[in-house]
């Protein structure tokens, strides 16, 4: 079904000195992202999609960084993994 | 002897893609059965009536193997573990908001700890009965999981334990107290389903529909209380629940598209699952707008934000491309949200006198911040309530509920919710079976009750348990000490051991600084 | 005024939970205990299986094998989770420092050739029973009776599938970092006549209804298949210039060192158990009975193949040395009993 407007994702991170760098990149690859911080966690949430590229985490972090370590920085998530290989993440609503 | 090829010497080895390594390393360890029966080896898949063409089609975004399962979980306990040792060592426990913050992790002791451990014990009975490799891996992994979750919660309130009442007989109380029946006979519920229920009632309606709204205000108000190492184990769980979030959704997906025959039974689930945890989790709703002195987030925002729009707006149209509706009885989940918290809460605080921890009447400030939360609701209905109460309270009194209440049959809250659109009205329902009345609190509960009665009627309420003697005798002490509660861990909070070994434990400190 | 607080001693209430202090007395518990003693509810079940509807959802009828206070057992290890992943996250590590030594030179690749045939048609292909050996052990982590027994379970379900992983990734180094010799492992898992034996025995385990009877069947056969591969193998391996194979043996060695000693322990307590004692002597010997020399058969049919390519490992009489071993350390362990 579609209902013509994009339906917002959600990620849930922790706030933590290690996960500065990954907020950061995803804040670069998705310019539409919005932030709410609460106690202890960061929600970033967009419309319809929302992605992490390992290549700017790098950057940000200065060194390498695999993909699957966003599991020791994620809290929750709103959406579906639709694609999480070597180089990126995606979530996103499928239908 | 072979001689070596030179194609092999010269360059180092190729590395295979991701998603065919991992396919390697877990779905191709199986192998179909040749010398026994695939039913004699699954026997449990079939009674339900769920069809599976190709158990292959099950997708797994995470792709963990195990060596790197243990290298990231290490790394989490490391940092968990470190906050934990640092906050006993510091006596952290005196910089919480309040001594009375520790009765919502009480309660979450007592309630959801052990349900951490239920769902470690049934994932492992679907890594053994799902017939599908990936989706056994999949079970395996959240089974451990779950291990750690009971047990860092065991470890993150041993510490409180040392110092504060109702922690010490958790399990015990779990088995056994009045209140703690409505989280355990969720979980006794979904683990008598079978497997693909159970995936349903856990994994999707528990994991992915409920989790958000359930964990995160309740982590982010433990980090706001000064609650260091619940807000760490809490926030370092989710992040294996959302590799569990992601079975549950996955879980769905798989079964809807594998047979259109599936989809009506899903529905039923759904509807049943959704209800069944929505009204365990009035429990939560009470907590987070009553328990936490500072409070951080009202059950109505929150509700608004992880399930209406995060779930009905997000989720449910996703699901729509497959022919599932929202769940049933959705409207008056959502018609209640205004409500749901202070009825619960009026339910603690009237029997807190046979519970494992204190409740006490909110202050003034507390109301001021519940009339801000709910402005369709608190001042016309509850603040009244609660000015009674402390205006009995200023005299010198304390109201309790004399006598026990009555259990819905199903979700076994005491009957004390209204009937949607009208808070004046307690909602009461009736079925019977076999020539016996049931009641049930809601029209959410009555479905559920009458779908399968023969089950329902099993159920161990714990308030018919008491009039038939079974709980250590007919006087309150007597069922109070069978419960395993200790002097003090009940009642009220102020002048319990707690309020006053934490004034005393904070006066002290203020002489010796002077 | 805080900071002056947090220098003052308190007085504790009590040292640990009350289930633990009712066991052993108020004093300071480790984690390990707190963790692990009297988690598993144990009365008032709302509703009964609909999957076994005689049982209860924790039941200890699930097995023949009982004792009379679940906690009389624990593990020797004393692991809850974090000391388990800590371990295997170290075993895990030293494996994969290996086998990059490995790969980096193509040493399983180029191992002489008769160490291939036995690396790739017997000991890959065992990837397999360890995954059979995971659905066994799994069974435990759901339908054991108590916390301490069912962990033990759960972290051996795990880690089979660690070591069928380990295994795998063996296969891949050995065929050059390709999905080759996986290829050919699985089929000749399938058919390879030497391996029906065993896939026969581990096919016909993993239906056994008591999950003890099956772990311990499981066990009859570890207790031959891994001294004779991943230490005698070893040992041969490094007169016989075929380090490789020895390299990432001794990982699979070191994992069976860890599994014995919460299995001894275990077999120990269920045949000296003050009430249950008898009856489970009586059960051990069955269940010895029942397997063992299936057990002993089906790695007889892989010894005959390694002697065939090996015949300086004397294997097969390794086995029956082996087997007479374990026969006599039973027979003690049940006090003969029959």
């Amino acid at each position: 079904m579609s209902t013509g407007t994009l339906r917002q994702v959600a990620i849930d991170l922790q706030e933590s000195e290690e996960n500065r760098a990954l907020i950061e990149a995803i804040k670069d690859d998705n310019p539409e992202l919005t932030l709410r911080h609460l106690p202890g966690l960061v929600k970033v949430q967009a419309a319809g999609r929302i992605v992490i590229n390992r290549e700017s985490v790098e950057n940000r972090l200065g060194r390498e960084w695999e993909t699957g370590e966003f599991q020791l920085a994620i809290v929750s998530y709103t959406g579906n993994f639709s694609e999480w290989d070597d180089d990126r993440i995606i979530v996103s609503w499928e239908h | 002897m072979s001689v070596p090829t030179k194609k092999a010497a010269s360059k180092p080895a190729r590395k295979l893609p991701l998603k065919e390594r991992y396919a390697l390393l877990t779905r191709d360890l199986d192998w179909e059965p040749g010398y026994v029966d695939r039913e004699q080896l699954f026997p449990h898949t079939r009674y339900e009536g769920i069809k599976i063409h190709d158990w292959d089609g099950w997708q797994d975004p995470f792709r963990l193997t195990v060596d790197a399962y243990y290298k990231y979980q290490v790394e989490k306990d490391k940092r968990l573990y470190a906050v934990l040792d640092g906050f006993a060592q510091s006596q952290g426990h005196l910089s919480l908001s309040d001594a009375s913050y520790l009765n919502a992790i009480k309660l979450f002791i007592q309630g959801v700890t052990p349900l951490e451990y239920a769902a470690h014990r049934h994932f492992a009975y679907l890594a053994r009965h799902l017939e599908g490799p990936a989706p056994r891996f999949a079970a395996l992994c959240q089974s451990v999981d779950e291990l750690r979750h009971c047990q860092t919660q065991i470890h993150t309130i041993s510490n409180y334990n040392k110092y504060y009442g109702g922690f010490h007989s958790w399990s015990k109380m779990h088995d056994r107290v009045w209140y703690l029946s409505v989280p355990k006979s969720l979980f006794d519920d979904a683990m008598t389903a079978g497997p693909f229920e159970f995936l349903i009632s856990i994994s999707f309606s528990f994991e992915y529909l409920l989790t958000n709204l359930l964990f995160v205000p309740f982590m982010s108000g433990a980090s706001f209380n000064g609650d260091m190492p619940t807000m760490s184990f809490g926030f370092s769980a989710q992040s294996d629940e959302s590799r569990h979030m992601t079975l549950g959704l996955e879980a769905i997906k798989f079964l809807l598209e594998q047979d259109e025959g599936n989809v009506p039974i899903i529905q039923d689930w759904i509807d049943k699952w959704f209800w069944r945890a929505y009204r365990m989790s009035a429990l939560v709703a009470g907590m987070m707008d009553y328990m936490l002195p500072k409070p951080v987030m009202s059950w109505r925002e929150a509700f608004e934000l992880y399930f209406e729009e995060q779930m009905l707006g997000g989720l449910f149209p996703d699901l729509e491309y497959y022919g599932i509706q929202p769940p049933r009885h959705v409207n008056d989940a959502i018609a209640e949200k205004d409500h749901l918290s202070h009825q619960v809460y009026k339910i603690l605080h009237n029997f807190s006198f046979a519970a494992a921890f204190t409740t006490k009447t909110p202050d003034e400030a507390h109301m001021a911040w519940l009339a801000e939360q709910y402005p369709d609701s608190f001042d016309q209905v509850y603040r009244p309530v609660w000015e009674k109460h402390r205006k009995i309270e200023a005299d010198g009194g304390r109201v309790f509920f004399q006598g026990l209440p009555q259990l819905c049959q199903v979700c076994q809250v005491p009957m004390a919710f209204t009937e949607p659109g009208n808070s004046a009205q307690i909602s009461f329902r009736r079925s019977t079976f076999r020539d016996e009345t049931f009641h049930t609190c809601s029209d959410g509960c009555q479905w559920i009750f009458e779908r399968e009665p023969e089950k329902y009627v099993q159920a161990w309420l714990p308030v018919h348990q008491i009039y038939r003697g079974n709980c250590g005798g007919p006087t309150v002490p007597d069922v109070l000490a069978w419960y395993g509660i200790q002097e003090g861990d009940n009642g009220e909070y102020t002048g319990s051991p707690d309020q006053l070994a934490w004034a005393a434990w904070h006066s002290d400190g203020d002489d010796k600084a002077v | 005024m805080q900071y002056e607080l947090r220098y003052r001693v308190l007085e504790p209430r009590r040292q640990t939970y009350q289930n633990v202090i009712d066991r052993l007395g108020d004093q300071p518990a480790s984690r390990y205990l707190e963790a692990t003693l009297d988690v598993e509810p144990t009365e008032n079940f709302h509703y009964r299986p609909t999957w076994a509807q005689d049982r209860e959802l924790y039941d200890e009828r699930f097995s023949a094998l009982r004792l009379t206070d679940p906690y009389s057992y624990t593990d020797p290890r004393q692991y809850y989770y974090t000391p388990y992943v800590t371990q295997r996250a170290a075993l895990h590590d030293e494996f994969g420092k290996t086998l990059g030594y490995l790969e980096a030179r193509d040493l399983l690749a180029k191992l002489p050739e008769a160490w291939h045939t036995v690396l790739t048609s017997v000991v890959v292909p065992l990837r397999h029973y360890e995954s059979g050996a995971q659905l066994v052990s799994v069974s435990g982590a759901r339908f054991a009776y108590g916390t301490s027994l069912e962990q033990c379970c759960t972290f051996a379900a795990f880690d089979r599938i660690g070591n069928a992983q380990m295994l795998s990734r063996a296969g891949i180094a050995a065929g050059g970092g390709t999905a080759e010799a996986l290829k050919e492992a699985k089929r000749q898992w399938l058919d390879g006549e030497h391996l029906q034996p065993l896939r026969r025995l581990t096919e016909e385990i993993m239906v056994v209804e008591d999950w003890a009877e099956g772990l311990l069947a499981v066990d009859l056969v570890d207790s031959l298949v891994y001294p004779l591969l991943y230490q005698h193998l070893d040992e041969t391996a490094l007169l016989g210039g075929a380090g490789a194979y020895s390299l990432v043996a001794q990982h699979l060695a070191t994992w069976y060192a860890d599994q014995r000693k919460w299995l001894d322990a275990l077999l120990t307590c269920w045949a000296s158990d003050p009430e249950r004692g008898e009856d489970n002597r009586t059960a051990l010997t069955r269940i010895a009975a029942t397997w063992a020399d299936r057990a002993r058969d089906a790695v007889a049919s892989l010894t005959e193949a390694i002697d065939q390519a090996l015949p300086q490992a004397a294997s097969t009489t390794v086995l029956g040395d082996l087997a007479d071993a374990h026969a006599t350390a039973w027979t003690k362990i049940t006090g003969g009993a029959a």
